[in-house]
């Protein structure tokens, strides 16, 4: 056996070769060559390597796509740096106009690659498998053994015996009176390659779409609160770019009814969320009950419900010195540690409504911390030791004064601006216990209940995405697996000394890829098409 | 359901075997590799003692590949066993992936061993990272056995990590063979492998002078020879790694794919660059310009070697550095 020079292998590659194009000199030839120099594989390696540290920073500095707040805090803690990365879009990395712009050169590359090997493919399809080189003993693998059948009636065998092994072959006959079969397989390599590029084009449609429609949002809904889908219903609502009217969110609504988390005793992990809810896809539809989980979100209309966060609530019921209940109901509390030590505000800007339903001055402001397994920390401090309600303690602080309404500015519900406000009373409370501030009102701490955040998202374009995932992987699987091979034999016919009449068989193949196993393979087909072996 | 620590512990101790285990066949392939250097670079005056050697290195080879088989037997039992006392798949964090990838890659190698071309070579090399990797994963890494997250809790854990886990375990095996290959390579071009090895043998024969060069460097690496004699020719080399880099590259995409389809239901979308999703596209790039380099002119060989290793670095950039350093919401490792 020997070995074939590089410069013969290489005309395997998967890659037709382009026609040259006849030289005119010009601006067309230059744009040519560039645009030549643009789609070849070079570029293609140039650009995956250059996307590939593009994105680097982008898992290196906070985003802001992922967290705003980190973005703010780095750059206030970098007061050089931190601007004049914003300047190169490097805490918007994957938005960046120049990671965009590379992007786009990628599939741009892609296109001017594919469209030229589609048409080039679709002729090798369709052509005859090339004729056997003229010296067959010079490729790889290369082989020989004498029969008494006639050149003709071999070729008839090796071909029907290729084609049933799924080779594409074909017979020529030489003026010498020699036969030839010229075989190919392999040529789902090539199409698997296409399909993979073209692929990868649907994919970035899909996805493109999918930002350029849809929208997503988040709200906080307390245990029995409803919400239905509507811009306004939302705490946070983020359109995409050509999202263009309301009339496009689907009229689902939900009702939360029971919000439930548990955790792994030794340690406080958490083990399992549920969010019950009952739902209407629409507002005539029947209502129907659902378990949101992690993993597990609820889909309807064309939007899905999607459980990301809970907390606990205190219900609180203020009573005034008139004895009026001026405030009832669940307050919620904003977890700040993973044991839920959680924090909340509750403001009353009309305490002091007498029982005939005058108004007197008077603002109440309330702040304070909730643990839901209140324990004391080495330095005598309140902190919470669990996430679950093993020994729930509020502590609480009551501020009367100005809350701050007048000014017109919308405030958090989740923040106290005291600078308006005194302190008047500060206590601990056990759910059921009540407080008697100074002013003669109470502050009764009803109990505990759960919250939950969810967010609802509606992305166009997934089905696209989905389906262009699948053709990838198809397309890699052929354009990696599949092995591009030629095979030749030449039934030579000899006259022997004696007058006999015999044919001399020489057979080589060539393959692109994995040459090890094409010499085993070939090596097996040969004796299957009757070479004697060692043995025999 | 509470961990079975009984179980837990037999797991523990069935791994701290099979690193043992695997050690002694590392020894057992050095071995049988520094014994077929010798044959060859010294040629046995008479036959019969240069057969002897052989096949005394042989028979130590043989042994290698036996303890290996042992030693994988200890790794599996101590996945089913962790299994069995954590009563979930085990694979839920840092400690759990790594033993898998391990086990991965050795499975690999044994299933290589069957095959059509002698890789035998490759156990010595193999069972270094693999031991180093078990034991980080035992001491550094250690979880102690309990429950899945919840954000971890969907039948993707079963297609979308044992399809990274399984491409993990190819690229390191493709990822050895490719420094080997970069060795002997160099090695056929007549430059020494490694320039500290050299200076140290320069130091040792003064009769050499670093001047002229060459021609010294090539009576060197003559003497030398045996070292890189006794593995496949680059080609050979080359051509293994690419084959186990086509199996692993699809497998690579799976994971990525069936990762955006439990984001989409987990967390609401398919991709956010979060950075595991960035370090796992950037290592998915690095292959993707490894092949393509591999079919362009001037690319291919060292090059595209060079680009391999680097998508390995990202690859163990986006495993060890993404989930102990950077937060995002892969941030299930159960290492604080
Ligand atoms: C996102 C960008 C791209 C990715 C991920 C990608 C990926 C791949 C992969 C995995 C292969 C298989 C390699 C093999 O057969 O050995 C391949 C082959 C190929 N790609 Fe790309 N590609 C990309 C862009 C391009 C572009 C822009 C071009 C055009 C210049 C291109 C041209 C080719 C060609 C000609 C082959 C066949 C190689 C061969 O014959 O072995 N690719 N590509």
């Amino acid at each position: 056996m020997t070995v074939v020079d590089e410069g013969t292998t290489d005309q395997l590659s998967t890659q037709p070769e382009r026609p040259t194009m006849p030289n005119r000199g010009g601006l067309l030839v230059g744009l040519r060559a560039l645009w030549r120099y643009f789609t070849s594989m070079r570029t293609a390696l140039l650009l995956l390597a250059l996307l590939a540290v593009a994105a680097i920073p982008g898992t290196v500095l906070p985003q802001r796509g992922l967290d705003p707040v980190k973005v703010n805090d780095y750059i206030a803690s970098h007061p050089q740096l931190g601007p004049f990365f914003d300047k190169l879009y490097l805490f918007d990395v994957f938005a960046a106009p120049w990671f965009v712009l590379i992007f786009a050169l990628l599939f741009v590359s892609i296109v001017g690659c594919v469209v030229p090997r589609i048409r080039l493919h679709a002729k090798a399809l369709r052509r005859r498998p090339p004729n056997a080189p003229r010296n067959l003993s010079k490729l790889r693998a290369a082989t020989e053994w004498t029969t008494t059948e006639s050149p003709a009636a071999v070729a008839e065998r090796v071909r029907r015996h290729l084609r049933d092994a799924r080779w594409r072959a074909d017979i020529r006959a030489e003026s010498d009176g020699a036969v030839t079969v010229a075989a190919e397989k392999g040529y789902l390599r090539e199409t698997g390659n296409l399909v993979f590029h073209i692929a990868l084009l649907l994919l970035l449609l899909g996805i493109a779409v999918g930002t350029a429609f849809g929208y997503k949002g988040t709200v906080l809904k307390q245990q029995r609160e409803t919400f239905a889908n509507g811009r306004e219903a939302y705490d946070v609502f983020q359109p995409s770019r050509w999202f263009y009217s309301d009339s496009e969110l689907s009229p689902f609504s939900f009702r939360l009814d029971r919000f439930s988390a548990s955790y792994d005793a030794s340690n406080g992990e958490p083990t399992d969320f549920h969010a019950v809810v009952a739902y209407q896809a629409s507002p005539t539809a029947p209502s129907k009950p659902y378990d949101i989980r992690v993993n597990h979100p609820l889909n309807t209309g064309d939007a899905k419900v999607f459980l990301v966060g809970h907390g606990y609530s205190m219900d609180l019921r203020i009573t005034n010195k008139y004895g009026v209940v001026v405030s009832d109901g669940d307050v919620p509390f904003l977890p700040d540690t993973a044991q839920f030590l959680s924090h909340g505000v509750l403001k009353v800007p009309h305490l002091n409504v007498d029982g005939k339903d005058r108004p007197h001055p008077g603002q109440l402001g309330l702040t304070g911390f909730f643990f839901p397994t209140a324990a004391v920390t080495p330095s005598g401090q309140l902190t919470s030791s669990f996430p679950g309600l093993n020994n729930p303690v509020l502590q609480l602080a009551a501020f009367k004064g100005d809350l701050g309404f007048s000014t017109g500015i919308p405030q958090s519900v989740y923040s106290l601006d005291v600078s308006k406000l005194k302190e008047i009373d500060q206590t601990t409370l056990k759910p059921g216990q009540s407080w008697k501030l100074s002013d003669g009102s109470t502050v009764k701490f009803v109990g505990i209940h759960q919250w939950a955040t969810f967010q609802v998202a509606h992305q166009p374009g997934k089905t696209t995405v989905l389906v262009a995932a699948i053709l990838i992987i198809a397309g890699l699987l052929g354009s990696l697996r599949v092995r591009r091979r030629r095979f030749w034999i030449r039934a030579v016919p000899v006259t022997g000394s004696g007058g006999t009449q015999s044919t001399v068989i020489q057979a080589a193949g060539l393959a692109r890829t994995d040459v090890g196993g094409f010499v085993d393979e070939l090596d097996e087909l040969t004796k299957q098409l009757g070479r004697p072996t060692e043995r025999d | 359901m509470t961990p079975n620590l009984h179980l837990a512990h037999i797991s523990d101790v069935l791994l701290t075997w099979a690193v043992f285990v695997y050690a002694f066949a590392m020894f057992g392939y050095a071995a049988e590799f520094a014994a077929t250097r010798r044959l060859q670079a010294k040629p046995p005056v008479d036959g019969e003692v240069g057969v002897g050697e052989s096949k005394r290195a042989k028979r130590v080879g043989v042994a290698a590949v036996a303890l290996s088989v042992i030693g994988w037997g200890f790794h599996l039992s101590s996945v089913i066993t962790r299994a069995a006392a954590v009563h979930r798949v085990p694979w839920g964090n840092m400690y759990e992936f790594s033993v898998m990838v391990t086990l991965v890659a050795v499975t690999i190698y044994l299933v290589l061993l069957v095959g059509r071309e002698s890789v035998r070579f490759l156990g010595a090399f193999l069972m270094a990272p693999v031991v180093l990797y078990l034991g980080l994963a035992g001491t550094v890494l250690y979880a102690a056995p309990g429950p899945l997250v919840p954000a971890l809790n969907s039948y993707w854990i079963k297609i979308h990590v044992v399809a990274a886990i399984t491409a993990t375990g190819a690229f390191m095996v493709s990822g050895v063979v490719t420094v080997l290959y970069l060795l002997k390579e160099r090695w056929e071009r007549g430059q020494p492998p490694l320039r500290g090895l050299l200076l140290r043998r320069l130091r040792s024969q003064p009769q050499v002078s670093l001047g002229p060069g060459t021609a010294a460097v090539a009576e060197l690496s003559a003497k030398r020879s045996g070292l890189m004699n006794s593995l496949p020719s680059s080609e050979r080399l080359d051509r293994l790694a690419y084959r186990v880099i086509t199996f692993a590259f699809p497998v690579w995409t799976f994971a990525i794919i069936a990762g955006a389809i439990w984001a989409e239901q987990a967390w609401s979308r398919y991709w956010g660059w979060d950075p595991k999703e960035t370090w796992s596209f950037i290592t998915w790039l690095g292959y993707a310009a490894y092949l393509h380099a591999r079919a362009t002119a001037g690319w291919r060989g060292r090059r595209a070697a060079m680009l391999s290793l680097i998508a390995f670095g990202a690859l163990m950039v986006d495993y060890y550095v993404v989930n102990t350093v950077i937060t995002g919401l892969h941030s299930y490792a159960g290492v604080s």
